[in-house]
């Protein structure tokens, strides 16, 4: 079996590399088609039920993708961003860490709230660009500043989506999560702020007095009240669990969207504005949709199993050796299934070696974090320089993430290997 | 028509193409209904609506089959499919309303405790749909089933779980694990008002003990074993001491803090003592070959066995397996044991039955204990 998987395995990859590369098809079509390959290579002939199941996994996600950029889209084609950006910096431009401390708690708190980073990205991410653009920094900073902040709170509590997958996966409870995972964040967020953002590296002021001027009709209220109305329906959805109807996350942000729409005096043309955001998004769709198929097709296989096992049969310290890199990568091609495909059996493999899975698993979300930007899906990666409007090669902008990273990894890492010794972080 | 154009057109249409026609089949798959035969033992045939009326007409309305002694006795409720992919579970229940006969007290038995869930798999699982049963007169043909209550049934889910009563975080996937939801509430998720109803029928009968049939993986600590509140431990350990003469076992605690689970919550909202069964199923570990029926029965797994050679698993694993007579064997020879410390612990609620147990299972396989619906009374073949 093991010998049948594995060529299987290198089938799919050969796939990939001959649909990537001489048949020039996206990465997304690269990694079906070479999925689908892999099924035939099996014997599973052309399992369309699969494709068709597949492609629903992460319906969710698109929706709330979607959902949030339109909302921010709405906000920001009233001019409410240009607003926001005035107001932190009349207030804190002249103090420079206040002003980057702000920016940073303004992008952690929607993905801290929501386990995704991608609605930090989305619901922030345009406004603290633009901030960070008024204070010198220079776009592959700006770009490199967001994606990290964007990982970094979708690791922070109350709600860390790698976390609690595998916390699912395992039947280990998710609780006393606060302390191991909040702490970290807020060291490592402070670090990358403070390392990207504290030296300008562009003269400063520049952009943000060539932004259109506010008119009278873009007031305070009228912009902060769609934002009042989303984080109102999260919190309440908190505060009273078992009164207040289930909305979720899509139908939440499609309110604040038609709030937005309703208070504002520009005229925006809703039916246009949501189709361009359609096509805005339409890569990062076509990604998820495309990871759901190809993650079903690998486990048909056996593909995702062999997987699986190599990542857990290594002896113990070239596992810890090698997590910086299986974590993030294992994101970077299989999105969220990582924390299904490694997450759960390394949790069980650490746990019966005696560490401790709350703190371990608090220090693997910040690996799993980084890998968001990396290829083939690099989901929360391209989603920030969309958002940025960061033009310049991707590689640009992982080389200007180095520093942080490695500090981010370095914690991590050490997270795992001292979870005993930091168990004290746990509160029963 | 530009070329890329072109292109997008025929990659929609395409994707709709293969929406539609895998979709027949996944559709197909959540109507087919199971035929379940009346043993000799069903006295009723009810359903989890009789007890919370809002059930009626949903995909959870569960048959809940009453197997009454000609003596009274005590009363157990045992139930299958709280994780509808655990499918040793489920049989295990209907080769008890199949089989089994009471001689005193009653048993009130659900097989598909999270019917949604039968009727719809895992997305990106990649599991068979149906499995099948070989029997002397041809095969029976069962759901294969998620984890969780299919999202068509309730969705969407919120961006954190938090459990009724205790107001415990847990993550968003759970408030459709029927396991993570007990006790229910009446105006709670379709979820939750399944469980309720549950909870209504143990309250109304005073059901005595309450017995939650599941499959875990083998890399998974808490398996082959009978998991119980402290209110319960001394009959499960008992019943684990009298059982590993034939198969290893033992008892782990229900941890207080750990809310929603059905060994903690049902003791905890009711009289009634509860306990979950887990036994191995290779099938739902992630290091295995491929996710086919075969492994599903035959529990057999090469990629699995070499993480055994490694000491990753909590359980022995050869090449014998872990087959599905075994696992239904297990439950069967379990219940049983527990059946009978409960006697010895409550002599006036005395509840005894006979079935089949592990031996006949391994001797016989569990399509021997399956009736053939083709040629029984049809007035005696449920639907469900
Ligand atoms: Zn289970």
């Amino acid at each position: 079996m093991f010998l049948k998987v594995s060529l299987i395995l290198a089938a799919m990859v050969a796939a990939y590399v001959i649909a990537n590369g001489p048949l020039k098809l996206s990465v997304e079509l690269a990694m079906v088609f070479a999925a689908i390959v892999g099924a035939v290579a099996s014997g599973n002939w052309l399992p369309l039920r699969h494709i068709a199941e597949g492609s629903s996994t992460y319906l969710d996600l698109a929706l709330i993708f979607f959902t949030a950029t339109l909302f921010m889209n709405v906000i920001k084609a009233s001019g409410g961003l240009d607003l926001v950006v005035r107001g932190i910096l009349s207030r804190f431009g002249d103090k420079r860490a206040v002003a980057l401390i702000l920016l940073m708690f303004v992008m952690l708190i929607p993905g801290a709230l929501t386990g995704a980073g991608s609605v930090s990205v989305l619901v922030s991410g345009g406004a603290v660009a633009m901030a960070l653009t008024y204070l010198g920094v220079s776009k592959d900073r700006i770009t490199a500043m967001i994606f990290l902040l964007a990982g970094l709170a979708a690791v922070a509590p109350p709600v860390s989506v790698w976390a609690m997958l595998t916390c699912a996966g395992t039947a280990i409870p998710y609780v006393g999560f606060e302390l191991p995972l909040g702490i970290p964040v807020l060291i490592l967020g402070t670090f990358t702020v403070m390392w990207l953002g504290l030296r300008p590296t562009e003269s400063m002021g520049d952009e943000a007095m060539a932004l259109p001027e506010v008119g009278p009709e873009v007031s305070g209220w009228r912009t902060a009240l769609p934002f009042v109305v989303v984080f109102s329906l999260i919190v309440a959805s908190r505060v009273w669990p078992h009164s207040m109807p289930i909305l979720g996350l899509p139908l939440i942000f499609l309110v604040g969207a038609i709030v937005a729409y309703a208070l504002n005096f520009r005229k925006i043309d809703f039916f246009k504005l949501s189709s361009e955001t359609v096509s805005q998004l339409l890569p990062l769709l076509a990604t998820v949709i495309s990871i759901g198929i190809v993650i079903q097709l690998m486990t048909l296989t056996g593909v995702r199993g062999l997987i699986s096992y190599a990542v857990i049969a290594m002896p113990l310290w070239l596992v810890f050796t090698l997590l910086p890199i299986t974590i993030p990568v294992s994101e970077g091609i299989l999105g969220f299934g990582g924390a299904a495909v490694i997450g759960i059996p390394l949790i069980w493999m650490l746990n019966s070696v005696g560490l401790h899975p709350t703190v371990a698993l608090s220090g693997l979300s910040l690996l799993w974090c980084l890998g968001d930007a990396l290829p083939p899906t690099a989901i929360i990666g391209r989603l920030t320089c969309q958002t940025v409007g960061f033009e310049d090669n991707y590689s640009t902008f992982l080389k200007t993430c180095a520093v942080p990273w490695l500090a981010i990894t370095v914690v991590g890492t050490l997270m795992v290997i001292f979870s005993r010794e930091l168990s004290f972080l746990v509160r029963a | 028509m530009s070329r890329h154009v072109l292109a997008k057109l025929t990659t929609a249409i395409v994707m709709l193409a293969v929406l539609i026609i895998g979709g027949q089949e996944l559709y197909a798959h959540r109507h087919y209904e199971e035929p379940v035969v009346l043993g000799p033992g069903v006295t009723r045939v009810e359903r989890l609506s009789d007890y919370f009326e809002p059930l009626r007409g949903t995909m959870n309305d569960s048959v809940v089959y009453v197997l009454e002694g000609e003596e009274e006795g005590g009363k157990a409720f045992i139930f299958g499919g709280s994780h509808p992919g655990e499918v040793a579970g489920t049989l295990a229940a209907i080769v008890l309303v199949e089989n089994a006969v009471v001689r005193q007290g009653t048993l009130y038995i659900v097989p598909h405790m999270n019917r949604s869930g039968s009727t719809g798999t895992q997305p990106s699982g990649g599991y068979p749909l149906y499995y099948h049963i070989d029997t002397a007169f041809g095969s029976r043909k069962f759901r294969m089933g998620d984890r969780v209550t299919h999202p068509l049934d309730q969705w969407p889910d919120p961006d954190v779980y938090i459990h009724y009563p205790s107001g415990q975080s847990l993550s968003y996937v759970e408030i459709r694990n029927s396991n993570r939801c007990w006790p229910g509430r009446p105006n709670g998720t379709l979820t939750e008002q399944t469980n309720y109803a549950a909870m209504e029928l143990i309250r109304k009968h005073d059901v005595n003990i309450a017995v939650d049939f599941h499959e875990a993986e083998l890399m998974y600590p808490v398996t082959n074993c009978i998991v119980a509140p402290s209110k319960s431990a001394s009959i499960a350990t008992m019943a684990a001491i009298n059982l590993s003469i034939d198969f290893d076992i033992h008892t782990e605690p229900s941890p207080p803090g750990y809310r929603g689970l059905s060994h903690r919550e049902i003791g905890d909202h009711s009289d009634a003592y509860p306990f979950l069964i887990e036994v191995p199923e290779p099938f739902l570990d992630q290091p295995t070959g491929p996710k086919t029926e075969s492994l599903l029965l035959e529990g057999k797994d090469e990629i699995l066995m070499r993480a055994g050679d490694k000491g990753l698993l909590f359980v022995e694993f050869d090449e014998s397996g872990k087959p599905i007579e075994l696992r239904v064997g297990r439950h069967l020879s379990t219940t049983m044991s527990l059946l009978e410390e409960w006697n010895n612990f409550s002599p006036d609620l005395q509840i005894s039955i006979e079935a089949p147990d592990y031996y006949d299972l391994m001797d016989n396989g569990v399509g021997a204990f399956l009736r053939d619906p083709d040629t029984a009374d049809p007035s005696m073949v449920v639907f469900d």
